[in-house]
């Protein structure tokens, strides 16, 4: 697929001097995500990192229309929204934007009543498995053994499935991403986008700050979540599972990368025991077993 | 114009069909569900040129049709009781956006204890979220103020959200004639949608970011003058609306006096039940009492001028209330002595929880108001004078 990205290079939707932390993986994901969307598309922002990175009202680095809206509201009003430009005769794609605790959390009732509808929308998740903006508490998305500041002792439960959840809603389109292959990214928001009805794509943001790795080191961390097969890049479209080229190796274990590299370069896992790495590798495993099943067509979603 | 014998639910349905709206946001929540309902069927019918999105909760009702208004459409949901305070969130996003929005509520009695009856509590518990607050008296009124909220909202010297308020079961669910305006005179009365701030990539503006704290109180000062303002525009659109649509009821003020002229004790109610004290007004003149009625029509904007002009002399006032602030009173008492600080004000808090307070029950209390047999504030029926918790115990 072609993205002909020189001509939307030229119309920025993300401004220059955001309020962002340095190495901010939403900055990242968001002018990727904005340049795909093209020019019809208005954004609907959940309480997060990306209302701060917006900054001070009655400006804004947002080079499109927004709708910044309560924690678990953002399915809902984007469904409204839907409607609204249908009945105008418009062809604007709303596009939710939150993070992991608005997905997997709080928003987690108003998601799950936007996809069942089918309502045509695009939500994105960017995932940075913690309540980043507030201090780093854990989510249902964080996963496994990460400590955080409300799991000092790391996590003790597995992180929520939600591309898996969302793929039982049977919506035409569910994708994962990660700010670590941007073109893969954009790809899938451009196929997305002209979709009609619900579509879903969780990217996987790694937080300099609550993960605890250089700011440098974004897209590095963002790879090797998926290189190790943390983190599987997938497609669901039309019933059909695909694993997307960067994570094809992962169904053969043996040609995985060592989840120790992905772990060693972040301070979440520092000084945990090989106990909580076993647990994490564990899930791991089983997830792809479930993402291969799926593939192969031994388990119909 | 044609009239019915209809409930004030479908008073309500109809009066949002006749109001050109485009999206509604339905969830049941009994006594309302079936306004909802009656639009659902209309729109399959094909009466109904509107989009209607069957949300998940309350919650997502608000923002949906919050949502779509923000996308430049008509909107409409209807709610009550624990519904509303689902809502409570979303009912203040949409005030602080300056986003047009009707909404009825069915008004009904606030959990625990369970109880689907009718009250004002959760009504008044929103009066500060910014939102115009009418309460409709007869279903009637319901239809008429349902269609006047559309063009107040969308005043572009307000620009807030209204909700209009009717008494569960007892307006929702009784039959009565009411007159139903033709398509035509409410068009002649309603112009298009007209709003602010409008989401559309040819002019990105962004709504609800953050804002620094003198901004932000600017923004919430510039409510506070629309909710004044308000006033005004009220009462034009209430004449207009006489004019155009239908020439019964009478709307030039927000609220309505009952043979308070020459009265030296005034009745103070809001809701259906102000028709029984307006009987109860006539009975005790009859006696030879000079007592008149004033109904609040209008919570927000509170019309403190006309309730001086209106009370300010009065030798007593009783106020009905059937909403409660703990450990206060009711909601209407409590504004009233803020209004009238120097006049002798008592306050009965009836008819929680759908107690059936008839023109019988009014007029005992007003005699008793009258024979200078009450205190400040208190609780009627009052048979039963303490609920007795069982005795606590430690838990080990």
């Amino acid at each position: 697929m072609s993205l002909g990205i020189r001509d939307i290079l030229n119309k920025p939707r993300l401004l220059p001097g955001t309020s962002a932390c340095p190495g901010c993986p939403e900055n990242i994901a968001l002018k990727s995500i904005s340049m795909a969307l093209g020019e019809n598309a208005v954004f609907i922002v959940v309480a997060g990192c990306s209302s701060i990175i917006q900054g001070m009202g009655p400006k804004s680095t947002y080079n499109y229309p927004v709708l910044n809206i309560a924690f678990a509201a953002g399915p809902a009003a984007a469904a409204g929204m839907a409607k609204a430009f249908k009945m105008r005769n418009k062809n604007i794609k709303p596009v939710v934007w939150a993070g992991d605790g608005g997905t997997a959390d709080i928003g987690f009732a108003s998601l799950s009543g936007a996809a069942e509808r089918n309502d045509n929308i695009l939500y994105i998740c960017v995932d940075n498995e913690a309540y980043m903006n507030t201090g780093g508490h854990r989510s249902g998305s964080t996963p496994f053994g990460a400590k955080t500041a409300s799991t000092p002792g790391g996590k003790r439960e597995n992180k929520k499935d939600l591309p898996l959840i969302m793929m039982a809603h049977h919506i035409p389109y569910v994708a994962t991403a990660s700010v670590g292959y941007l073109h893969d990214l954009m790809e899938k928001v451009k196929k997305a986008r002209n979709i009609e009805g619900f579509t879903y794509i969780q990217v996987l943001t790694p937080d300099p700050y609550g993960w605890m790795f250089d700011p440098s080191k974004t897209a590095e961390v963002g790879k090797l979540a998926v290189q190790t097969c943390y983190w599987p890049l997938i497609e669901y479209e039309n019933g059909k599972l695909t694993i997307s080229q960067e994570s094809m190796h992962c169904l053969d274990r043996r040609t995985r990368k060592p989840i120790e590299e992905f772990l060693k370069i972040q301070g979440r896992y520092k000084g945990v025991s090989p106990e909580i790495i076993k647990g994490l590798e564990e899930y791991i495993d089983k997830m792809w077993e479930r993402i291969k099943s799926i593939y192969e067509g031994k388990v119909i979603l | 114009m044609i009239s019915k014998v209809i409930s004030g639910n479908e008073a309500v349905a109809l009066g949002v069909k006749l109001s050109r709206v485009k999206v509604i946001a339905i969830y049941p929540i009994t006594p309302q569900t079936y306004i909802i309902e009656e639009l659902a069927a209309m729109r399959d019918k094909g009466e109904l040129d509107a989009e209607v999105i069957r949300v998940e909760s309350e919650h997502s009702a608000m923002a949906a049709v919050y949502g779509a208004a923000s996308a430049g459409v008509r909107v409409y949901t209807a709610t009550a009781s624990q519904g509303l305070l689902y809502m409570h969130e979303m009912i203040w996003w949409v005030a602080g956006s300056r986003i047009p929005i009707v909404m009825t509520v069915g008004t009904r009695a606030v959990g625990a204890p369970w109880n689907i009856w009718n009250e004002h509590t959760d009504f008044m518990s929103e009066r500060d979220s910014g939102w115009i607050m009418a309460f409709a008296s007869t279903p009637q009124e319901a239809l008429d103020l349902t269609i006047q909220a559309f063009k107040i909202s969308e005043d572009e010297r307000v620009f807030l959200p209204m909700m209009v308020g009717m008494d569960g079961f007892i307006l929702s669910h009784t039959k009565t004639r009411v007159y139903i305006p033709s398509q035509e005179e409410v068009d002649s009365f309603l112009p298009p949608r007209k709003q602010p701030y409008v989401l559309d990539p040819e002019d990105p503006v962004d709504i609800g970011n953050m804002f620094q704290p003198i901004d932000y109180m600017k923004f919430r000062h510039s409510m506070h003058l629309a909710m004044l303002n308000s006033k005004e525009v009220i009462k034009e659109i209430g004449k207009e609306y006489e004019k155009k649509v239908v020439p019964v009821g009478s709307y030039s003020s927000l609220n309505e006096s009952y043979k308070l002229d020459d009265a030296e004790y005034a009745l103070v109610s809001m809701g259906a039940w102000s028709l029984d004290a307006m009987q109860v007004v006539d009975e005790l003149r009859n006696m030879g009492v000079k007592i008149g009625l004033y109904r609040i029509r209008y919570v927000r904007p509170w019309d403190e001028e006309d309730i001086k002009r209106k009370l300010g002399d009065k030798d007593g006032i009783l106020v009905l209330d059937r909403s409660v602030s703990f450990g206060r009173g009711g909601h209407l008492y409590l504004e009233l002595k803020a209004t009238l600080p120097d006049v002798n004000i008592k306050g009965v808090v009836t008819g929680l929880g759908g107690v059936a307070i008839n023109k019988d029950a009014i007029s005992s209390l007003t005699k008793k108001f009258i024979e200078g047999k009450t205190d400040g504030e208190w609780f009627y029926p009052s048979e039963v004078e303490k609920v007795e918790l069982r005795n606590p115990r430690y838990i080990k």
